[in-house]
């Protein structure tokens, strides 16, 4: 099931790890590998998902691709380019990031989403904007909410909001860390639904980090499964998840505290 | 040098004076605060340190050459760097070199400027101009400097998120760490702020009270009062603002990521 030796869909590959490694340096003075030999491709218009349990190296995973944090071995390519080559503010908006805990700067809904425009030096656009009403509808959000307190908003309001924001910037790929893990149930649904028409309308690769199980079985195309730092599975997650191939993804999938809401 | 217009105080003078240490002592241990040893050992250490001060400047004064006046300001500068060091927990990185830097800059700029240009007076190392006025401008800067320091660095510690959110949407470290550069610095300069605004009204200011009781004239003191109440705003201001600007990029890589803590 190793999605490298699978063939191309057509679609050129965007996001590409190839033997990529983390190794962190404990106090003792001793190497300890986080993320070990990764491979695998993310494809415009897929959404990958990787999952796993907590610190099994998801979000250092995920911080690689936009440079939040560097590896310490291996490359990332982003079409067919070495992102270590490119410069890290014009990558990072090439590769949007909606963090775990959705985080809103103070002021209005609107003022949060000219932020992107103010930190590229660029003239913000105007609550009556072609871009802010394209990026309100996408994450469907009305707006007669633009002037409200941003910090007001609710659990799953402000992680759409941190989704919209991160979408101003015409990214070509968005990265998820943990989505859904502060939402409920019909939150959760909801995003999930946002997420697959944005991945497709906006011809996006999308990779999401979760450990939350409903994204795998709804949304995800290619699934990864991360144990130890190392990809124990991966392919088409509806297949994986009804045939898991190795034991230890079948023990994960049958542990209870699998669905727990995790801040790893 | 002795002044007719000055009572000198003998020791005798100084112990009535200690008993007001004492007094403190005792209402310390009436209060069981646990602090009496430190109370005490401080009161131990300030009668020590000014005693042997005192002897220095006798000395410095005595050689009137500029090499022992520039090594008495290196050393303040030192013990300055030494002083804003012990007092913060948790310090930034490279704390030593950027703050280090930073009082001698903006300490040892705004001294000479102000003792040159402001008070002109010759010969430019003259320790009874220079020692006290770098004396009292290291001292105020030292507290702007820790302050600087501590709260870059706690600013840093607590907008994590805020600072990685916004690398995620491409601001540069500058932008992302925006917010806690301004705060640090705003906490920097707010006592020195509060100060001059109540300098004259709340407290007589101890240079001021220090020229007064030597016999200057009032409206003397006052002008040296003003012009080195500018110069230790200018000498927080300018240390300050070297340390966050410095600071903050210890925080960060050359490729505008937040170094892990």
């Amino acid at each position: 099931m190793d999605m490298n030796q699978q063939q191309k869909s057509g679609n050129d590959p965007l996001v590409e790890f190839i033997d990529v490694g983390v190794t962190k340096l404990s106090p003792a003075g001793t190497t300890k590998a986080i993320l070990d030999r990764i491979s695998f491709t993310a494809r415009q218009g897929e959404i990958t998902g990787i999952i796993g349990a907590s610190g099994s190296g998801k979000s250092t995973l995920i911080r690689l691709c936009n440079r939040l944090d560097d590896p310490s071995e291996g490359t990332i390519l982003l079409n067919g380019q070495n992102i270590a080559t490119i410069d890290p503010l014009l990558l990072r908006r090439k590769i949007a990031m909606v963090l775990q805990k959705p985080f809103m700067f103070e002021g209005t809904l609107l003022e949060n989403l000219q932020r992107p425009f103010l930190f590229r030096n660029m003239a913000p656009p105007s609550a009556g904007s072609n871009e802010i009403a394209r990026v309100l509808d996408l994450v469907q959000l009305s707006s007669e909410m633009l002037d409200r307190d941003a910090r007001s908003f609710s659990g799953g309001e402000q992680q759409r909001v941190n989704l919209a924001r991160a979408l101003v910037n015409h990214p070509e790929v968005l990265l998820l860390d943990e989505p859904t893990s502060a939402l409920d149930r019909p939150s959760t649904a909801r995003l999930a639904s946002t997420l697959s028409n944005i991945c497709h309308s906006e011809h996006l690769v999308i990779i999401v980090v979760t450990h939350d199980l409903y994204l795998a079985e709804h949304i995800v195309n290619h699934l990864i499964y991360l144990e130890e730092g190392q990809i124990v599975e991966q392919g088409v997650g509806t297949q994986m998840l009804a045939m898991p191939q190795t034991t230890t993804f079948r023990n994960f999938l049958a542990k209870p505290e699998r669905e727990q809401k995790s801040f790893s | 040098m002795n002044n007719p217009h000055i009572i000198p105080l003998d020791v005798i003078q100084l112990v009535y004076a200690y008993a007001l240490i004492l007094l403190s002592l005792a209402l310390a241990r009436l209060q069981h605060i646990g602090h009496e040893k430190q109370l005490l050992w401080s009161s131990i250490r300030m009668l020590f340190q000014l005693i042997a001060v005192g002897y220095l400047l006798h000395l410095v004064f005595a050689v009137n050459s500029p090499l022992p006046v520039v090594l008495m300001l290196l050393a303040m500068a030192g013990f300055s760097l030494q002083v804003a060091g012990s007092r913060i927990k948790k310090r930034m990185p490279n704390f030593y070199r950027v703050v280090g830097s930073s009082i001698i800059i903006g300490c040892g700029g705004v001294t000479f400027y102000f003792c040159l240009l402001v008070v002109g007076y010759s010969p430019w190392f003259d320790p009874r101009y220079l020692i006290p006025l770098a004396g009292m401008i290291f001292g105020n800067a030292m507290n702007g400097a820790s302050l600087a320091a501590e709260r870059l660095s706690s600013e840093m510690h607590e907008r994590r998120e805020e600072i990685e959110c916004a690398l995620s949407l491409g601001a540069t470290s500058r932008q992302s760490a925006g917010e806690a550069i301004r705060n640090a610095y705003s906490a920097a300069l707010r006592p020195t702020i509060n100060t001059m605004a109540a300098t004259g009204i709340v407290a007589l200011p101890g240079m001021m009270t220090g020229q007064i009781l030597s016999g200057t004239e009032p409206i003397i003191a006052v002008r040296y009062q003003i012009a080195i109440l500018c110069a230790i705003t200018g000498a927080v201001a300018v240390t300050s603002f070297l340390i966050v600007q410095q600071g903050y990029r210890r925080f960060f890589t050359d490729a505008h990521q937040l170094k892990r803590e």
